[in-house]
């Protein structure tokens, strides 16, 4: 009882606070509101020509804020690589009754059916979301997500070494970093022709080389993206 | 105040989304579901900064041919996507911590836990 007063005391006075502050804050949508009057309206009006994107949130998280997309890529390297050896190296010392037998359910056929009719237009379709993340809703990480839940449901119907051998062991490390590779790649290319790690070509004939290196970094970010996921979850249900 | 709520009103109900998640996070005992909690209040502050980049009326910010201002702010779409991105990392993490503690420990009640030490 003392315990659900506590925690409705805590919420209230959480809530309160924040209520008040919400109740400060500019009209929902106004146009004239602080985050909308200064550095928004430049990306606005110069982000098409000057980063070679027309989605401008794609040219903001590729070319004006690229170092962050680039630490943001490293990271989800990173959790997968954290996942990997939380749960494989220390497989050792599990209690004998708690590896016993685990009892999964066969996938029943409509199940199956649908997947394997669904795949090739999954398929296609993340490839269609990451290649036109510069001029349509999408990117990367999109793409690359409906990628790696189509790679989940083919790990789920198909027996352990079936999925296995759906993606070659050696080049697998390689693909997981891609998404990091890809971008140090890329900055490398600006440094070569702008003289600045991650500069893209700025507006000009030449523009349509930063759509190009935008388009590159894409892909990498699609497959990195999509091989982490998928990595993550077959480690996390290897031992089913 | 309530007033001035009521045109902020999906600024209000990111803060009660953030309150349920902490309650969750407070009361549960379960691990996966203090972790449960922990992501809806992670989607409550997208869902508020989101909300922040709306204008009234406001489109895609897309450029084109045939379209024309005002736009959406692009700038919190693109924090909030990076924001996506490290919450999934998190949550891939605790995941597997939490696969593990139950490996070690046989259970993933906050309360047991104590007890096992």
């Amino acid at each position: 009882m003392i315990r659900r007063a506590l925690v409705i005391f805590v919420l209230v006075v959480v809530a309160i606070p924040l209520m008040l502050a919400m109740a400060e804050l500019p009209p929902h949508g106004s146009p004239d509101a602080p985050p909308q009057t200064h550095v928004a309206p430049y990306y606005l009006e110069h982000g098409p020509e000057e980063a070679g994107a027309e989605n401008v949130v794609t040219a903001v998280i590729l070319n004006y804020r690229g170092f962050d997309t680039q630490g943001e890529v490293t990271v989800i390297f990173t959790a997968m690589a954290a996942v990997v050896a939380v749960l494989v190296a220390g497989g050792a010392g599990v209690p004998a009754e708690r590896t016993a037998a685990p009892t999964t359910t066969p996938v029943s056929l409509i199940v199956r059916f649908i997947v394997r009719v669904l795949a090739p237009f999954i398929v296609l379709f993340s490839v269609y979301v990451i290649l036109n993340g510069h001029v349509t809703p999408g990117g990367g990480f999109q793409g690359g997500t409906i990628l790696g839940a189509l790679l989940i449901a083919l790990t789920l119907i198909m027996s352990e070494s079936d999925a296995r051998a759906l993606l070659p062991q050696r080049p697998e490390r390689l693909l997981q970093a891609a998404a990091p590779l890809t971008f140090f790649a890329v900055g490398m290319t600006g440094l070569l022709l702008t003289g600045d790690y991650l500069a893209y070509p700025h507006s000009g004939p030449t523009i349509w080389i930063a759509t190009l290196m935008l388009t590159v970094v894409e892909i990498g970010i699609g497959i990195g993206g999509a091989m982490v996921v998928a990595t993550i979850f077959r480690t996390m249900g290897a031992d089913r | 105040m309530i007033a001035a709520l009521w045109h902020n009103l999906d600024y209000a109900a990111s803060v009660i989304l953030f309150c349920i998640g902490l309650y969750a996070v407070i009361t549960k005992e379960n691990l996966i579901k203090k972790f449960m909690g922990l992501n809806i209040m992670e989607t409550a502050v997208f869902a508020f900064i989101v909300a922040i980049g709306v204008v009234d009326g406001g489109e895609a910010p897309i450029m084109g041919p045939g379209v024309e201002p005002p736009f959406i702010n692009p700038l919190p779409q693109a924090l909030i996507l990076t924001g996506i991105v490290v919450a999934l990392s998190t949550t891939a993490l605790a995941l597997s911590l939490i696969i593990r503690i139950w490996r070690q420990c046989g259970t993933i009640e906050a309360d047991e836990l104590r007890e096992v030490e």
